[in-house]
């Protein structure tokens, strides 16, 4: 029988995941990943998921299969993860949405095709490694699966759910109602939310914080009265208020408040695979030893 | 009120303490002396960060000067679950005398601030988030020279390097995870690649690499070994290297101390 792939051939597939990502990155340019928006993000989570599944009940025909879901294939795609990590923690970035500064990319990290595809390429093996274990259930296998699919989760929601997330700053002046706000890219949008600034302070004792008193209203004629500070957010309708800035200018004077409104639909999947690695955290404390694998 | 200008008053007999508990541990037996004088120790200067945090009315968190008042608390008390759990002999020997290091750049070098801190650090968050993380770092310190010892005098070490990893790991990734529920709160995003958020990141996939190579390769310890010391200067990255480091300037939320 053949020897079975190891760590060389493992490496080598991330090799050439960088040089695809390379290659896509000369055609097609850094991604795009406003074009994930819905229901792009969801069409790509159900491939993700069929893939998973298909890989997985195939893996006794193919030894490529079955070697997916081994650490000699996983440990080059965490190293090539954590290279280009590093990467990205010594080039300098410019801000996000903006094109990248230098020839290849990598000034424009999030959006480089080699460091996503690293990415993805792990979050697969990491998707195949846990269906091999979903379907034994055993107690052991419990920790193991807090962390791995809690990773994935987290992860494939964050990643894929980033662009349906929408972040807005309103700003509003004391006494009147806006229903507008802008985006990054400084483009007006028509809210189903308003707000209406009663009051905004500065209070020095006994901490210094910055709030405001508000009414909000939806479409639907609902209101809700309440104050926002920094730490505090209001939740209205899916929504969550941030205070955000003020006239800096004036200080306590100011009649301004900046609002940052946020919509995150894919929230509660991540928070769900966060909860869970904390789990699997718990697990590995507890049990030191490690009780997963043998 | 006590201020920056007390510490020796608590560091000093409490680095008397873990020095004669470190002595009496390399000696061997007197183990309830042991015990006695680091706990006492830990309890002299865990009175000091106690009472700095009332005075300053904040947790002593926000400066580097501050954290390491933690780090210098947290290395013996590992040092001592480590001596309790395996027996190391000379284990408190190199906790007292890093913690020693730690005390000294502070006596020496106190960073003095003011009581006002910025409003988005006033979360209660904010606490576990750095203590949790402090207490990783102490513990992979404590893995990270055990490596080094071992590479140098070739004493078996594994078992132990294994499971401080494995502990420090799990505490990494919680402080981690309590950062992105503490960042989606505050500012609305669980996590914005912000250069410490990068170099965590980068740091928690090496240690997790460690602990899968352990797995898949446990006669391989050289390399391990090697590993276990990258890892623990890509933490120094993350823990302070980014201040100094030319693309992370003027980019990070985490660095609060201007």
């Amino acid at each position: 029988m053949r020897k079975s792939w190891g760590l060389t051939e493992g490496s080598l597939v991330c090799c050439g995941w960088i040089a695809v990502g390379m290659l896509l990155q000369l055609l097609t340019g850094p991604i795009r990943w406003d074009m994930l928006a819905w229901p792009v993000n969801a069409v790509i989570l159900s491939a993700l998921l069929f893939g998973i599944v298909l890989i997985h009940l195939c893996r006794s025909r193919f030894r490529l299969f079955r070697w997916m879901a081994t650490l000699q294939a996983g440990i080059p795609a965490m190293v090539t993860c954590a290279m280009m990590t590093i990467l990205l923690g010594v080039t300098r970035q410019v801000p996000s949405g903006h094109v990248p500064a230098d020839p290849i990319g990598i000034t424009a990290m999030l959006s480089f095709w080699p460091f996503v595809l690293s990415y993805v390429w792990l979050m697969l093996l990491v998707g195949m490694v846990c269906m091999t274990r979903l379907f034994r259930p055993a107690w052991r296998n419990i920790p193991f699966l807090l962390n791995h699919l809690g990773i994935f989760i987290a992860l494939v929601a964050g990643t894929l759910g980033n662009a349906d997330m929408q972040s807005l700053r309103m700003m509003v002046q004391e006494g009147k109602t806006e229903w507008r706000a802008v985006d990054a890219r400084h483009r007006a949008h028509q809210l189903p939310i308003s707000i209406e600034l009663h009051d905004f302070a500065i209070e020095e004792s006994p901490k210094l914080s910055f709030l405001s008193d508000v009414t909000v209203h939806t479409k639907s004629g609902f209101t809700m009265r309440d104050t926002i500070r920094v730490n505090k957010p209001m939740s209205v309708h899916g929504w969550k208020i941030y205070q955000y800035s003020y006239d800096e200018s004036k200080g306590s004077m100011s009649d301004i408040s900046v609002f940052e409104l946020v919509r995150d639909p894919w929230l509660p999947y991540v928070y769900l695979g966060i909860f869970m690695m904390l789990a699997g955290a718990l697990t590995m404390f507890v049990w030191p030893a490690g009780i997963s694998g043998k | 009120m006590v201020d920056w200008t007390d510490l020796w008053m608590f560091a000093l007999p409490a680095l008397l303490c873990w020095l004669a508990a470190a002595l009496l541990s390399l000696r061997g037996g007197w183990q309830k002396s042991v015990y006695g004088l680091t706990i006492g120790g830990l309890f002299i200067f865990g009175t000091y960060i106690a009472l700095m945090w009332h005075s300053l009315e904040r947790p002593p968190l926000r400066t580097m000067g501050e954290t390491r008042l933690w780090y210098s608390f947290f290395l013996p008390l590992v040092g001592l679950i480590t001596y309790i759990r395996w027996h190391y002999r000379w284990i408190l020997s190199f906790s007292t005398m890093l913690s020693g290091v730690f005390i000294c750049i502070n006596l020496l070098k106190p960073e003095i601030h003011d009581k006002v801190m910025m409003p988005a650090l006033q979360s209660p968050w904010f606490a576990p988030h750095v203590i949790i993380y402090m207490f990783a770092y102490a513990i992979m310190g404590a893995a990270a020279l055990m490596a080094l010892w071992q590479l140098c005098r070739k004493q078996d070490q594994m078992s132990a390097i294994d499971n401080l990893t494995r502990v420090g790991l799990s505490f990494i990734t919680v402080g981690m995870l309590f950062g992105a529920l503490w960042a989606k709160e505050a500012w609305g995003t669980y996590w914005s690649w912000d250069p410490k958020e990068t170099w965590a990141a980068a740091t928690w996939l090496c240690y997790l690499i460690y602990v899968h190579l352990r797995r898949s390769h446990p006669a391989t310890i050289r390399p391990a070994l090697l590993w276990q010391v990258l890892c623990f200067l890509c933490l120094q990255m993350c823990w302070w290297g980014i201040n100094y480091l030319p693309s992370a300037q003027g980019m990070s939320i985490h660095t609060y101390s201007s």
